[in-house]
């Protein structure tokens, strides 16, 4: 008797039918997803004939050659010329020469991408830092106007980028700070610090207050208490804010395209302008594309929980 | 700033206070309503198959099964990524003569040779499926999370009172999933009326001005006319209208949460 009602489904539980349909759909839907990312890994491994070839090769002869012109300057030289070098030392050198060029030198990409690195990096452990401080705040302390204020730090980011960026625009270049580490690392922080403050004030309302308390009757000062207490209990909290404020710097273009031309440039603007002989030289632009979304992927797929905790925050919280 | 006739690019010349000048000269000008209207069209399409697609997903993805997480990771993946760079890889798939968009669509049927981008028909339509294939994620992401809120007691009951499975959804589901939909939507919504990066990669607002939205049409004003005064005044007039279609929004969203 019982056995028959344990094999009795719940009628809340789908069907297996229906389930099995329900993920049939979703892979379908999740290949679509794929194709464009996988397309653009494979077109940076092709070569240059390939990748402009109709209709286009699904299997075709993988070649570096998109990454080596990612990395390096080229020039075209006669074929006595090339004769008259010495032969090539490194496979990148052969490839190069196998296209009658030489290698005249390295390329601006790798600038660009530490420029992502350092403002990315900078930018986020300044948001993150004073972001927790504003959001112990706002968590622990009563505060006049608290609502209207947390919602003011929130409209900052309802600007188009554009607009802010032509007062900005003026103001850098008076104080010299336009095209500066320093000044793309300012803004970015300004940028994210709104979604810090709220992310970390929602993470800090989960720790409970006995902790300090108990920390504080034990002799602490309330800035020992939150070093030592608080911001161990947020550690998760930070880790999920630091993504996301990593995640805006990384593939902010607005700004980067406006305020910086060289120096501070990051790799979006970048990017699109990397141009080959004839046109443009998708291998390469490929190449740059995956190299710089790659980090973002691994990221998303190794911390999928934290960062899918993050997204729907907001919407949860309500 | 924006009360003013100041030209970013020519330092010696008097700045004159123009009261409503600006606003003024914008607002009767043609081409601003033309933007406009490629704004409205972006976001209205974007937002519709955003919401339903992304509603479906989310339906789908409930149904507990094997793989559920990996494959949310996958679907997610596209919203994580740079939508400059996202857009220049989008023009390479686009590609009139050797791009695999337009071999895929022919190899279902033929439409002959076809320009997703050059094209003036097409040209928002290429924007609005990258916008969908990039951002659809984030509405099925917020709307799993409200359909995991629904508490399981209101299907029990539901089972007793005999209601079938589209009365369930009619009646349970959608209700209760229609508020995190809304919210979902306003975020995009303010996303989408800014629109830049992506735009500005895949189209660069043309041909013409038919994909010229209105942070495309703010660039141009302020960065290459260095109008500043004008553009000012644009960005401010932006601005209220995100912040009033923002509060109209909300209030809507409010209301249907009452009931």
């Amino acid at each position: 008797m019982s056995s028959a009602i344990n094999s009795v489904r719940s009628p809340l539980e789908p069907s297996s039918f229906s389930r099995k349909s329900a993920a049939t759909l979703i892979i379908i839907y999740a290949f679509i997803a794929l194709v464009p990312i996988a397309w653009m890994v494979m077109t940076s491994f092709k070569s240059a004939n390939d990748a402009v070839s109709y209709p286009p090769k699904v299997v075709f002869e993988p070649s570096m050659e998109g990454w080596v012109n990612l990395f390096t300057q080229r020039s075209r030289q006669s074929k006595e010329y090339l004769k008259s070098l010495p032969p090539p030392e490194t496979w990148y050198e052969e490839l190069v020469r196998s296209r009658q060029m030489v290698i005249a030198g390295p390329s601006r990409f790798l600038g660009r991408f530490l420029n992502s690195l350092i403002i990315g990096f900078g930018s986020t452990f300044l948001s993150v830092f004073f972001g927790a401080l504003a959001g112990y705040a706002f968590s622990r302390f009563k505060i006049p106007l608290k609502e209207d204020l947390l919602f003011f730090i929130l409209s900052t980011r309802m600007f188009p980028p554009i607009a802010v960026a032509v007062p900005i625009f003026l103001m850098y270049r008076k104080l010299g700070l336009s095209d500066t580490h320093l000044g793309m690392i300012i803004l970015y922080t300004m940028v994210n610090l709104s979604l810090a403050v709220w992310l970390l004030k929602g993470f800090m309302d989960e720790i409970p207050l006995e902790y300090e308390e108990a920390a504080m009757v034990d002799g602490y000062t309330r800035l020992q208490a939150f070093f030592k207490i608080v911001i161990p209990q947020a550690m998760t909290g930070i880790a999920a804010t630091s993504i996301f404020c990593m995640i805006f710097a990384w593939n902010e273009y607005a700004f980067a395209v406006l305020l910086t031309f060289s120096e501070a440039q990051t790799a979006p603007p970048f990017i699109p302008t990397i141009i080959g002989e004839g046109g443009l030289d998708w291998p390469a632009i490929a190449a740059g594309t995956v190299m710089f979304l790659v980090p973002v992927m691994i990221f998303t797929v190794v911390l999928r929980k934290h960062l899918l905790r993050g997204i729907t925050f907001g919407a949860v919280r309500k | 700033m924006s009360f003013t006739n100041f030209y970013a690019n020519k330092p010696g010349m008097e700045i004159k206070f123009v009261g409503l000048k600006n606003y003024i000269k914008i607002l009767n000008k043609e081409d601003i309503w033309e933007t406009m209207q490629a704004t409205a069209h972006f976001m209205f399409w974007t937002l519709l198959l955003q919401a339903l697609i992304g509603l479906g997903l989310a339906l789908l993805l409930n149904k507990k099964f094997k793989g559920n997480e990996i494959l949310t990771t996958i679907i997610v993946l596209p919203m994580m990524l740079s939508p400059a760079v996202v857009a220049v890889f989008w023009t390479y798939i686009y590609q009139p003569q050797t791009g695999i968009f337009n071999y895929m669509i022919n190899f279902f049927y033929d439409f002959g040779e076809f320009t997703m981008i050059g094209d003036v028909q097409l040209a928002p339509w290429s924007i609005v499926l990258v916008d969908t294939w990039m951002w659809t994620p984030f509405t099925m992401l917020i709307c799993l999370a409200g359909l995991k809120s629904i508490p399981n007691y209101l299907y029990e009951a539901a089972e007793v009172d005999r209601a079938n499975k589209f009365q369930q959804f009619l009646h349970i589901t959608l209700p209760s999933v229609l508020p995190f939909l809304l919210l979902a939507l306003l975020f995009r919504g303010i996303e989408n009326f800014k629109m830049f990066d992506l735009v500005v990669e895949l189209t660069g607002g043309g041909p013409g001005s038919t994909t010229e939205v209105a942070s495309i049409n703010l660039k141009r004003e302020a960065f290459e006319k260095w109008r500043t005064g004008y553009s000012s005044a644009f960005a401010v007039i932006m601005f209220v209208t995100i912040f009033g279609l923002g509060n109209i929004w909300v209030k809507v969203m409010n209301k249907i949460k009452d009931k």
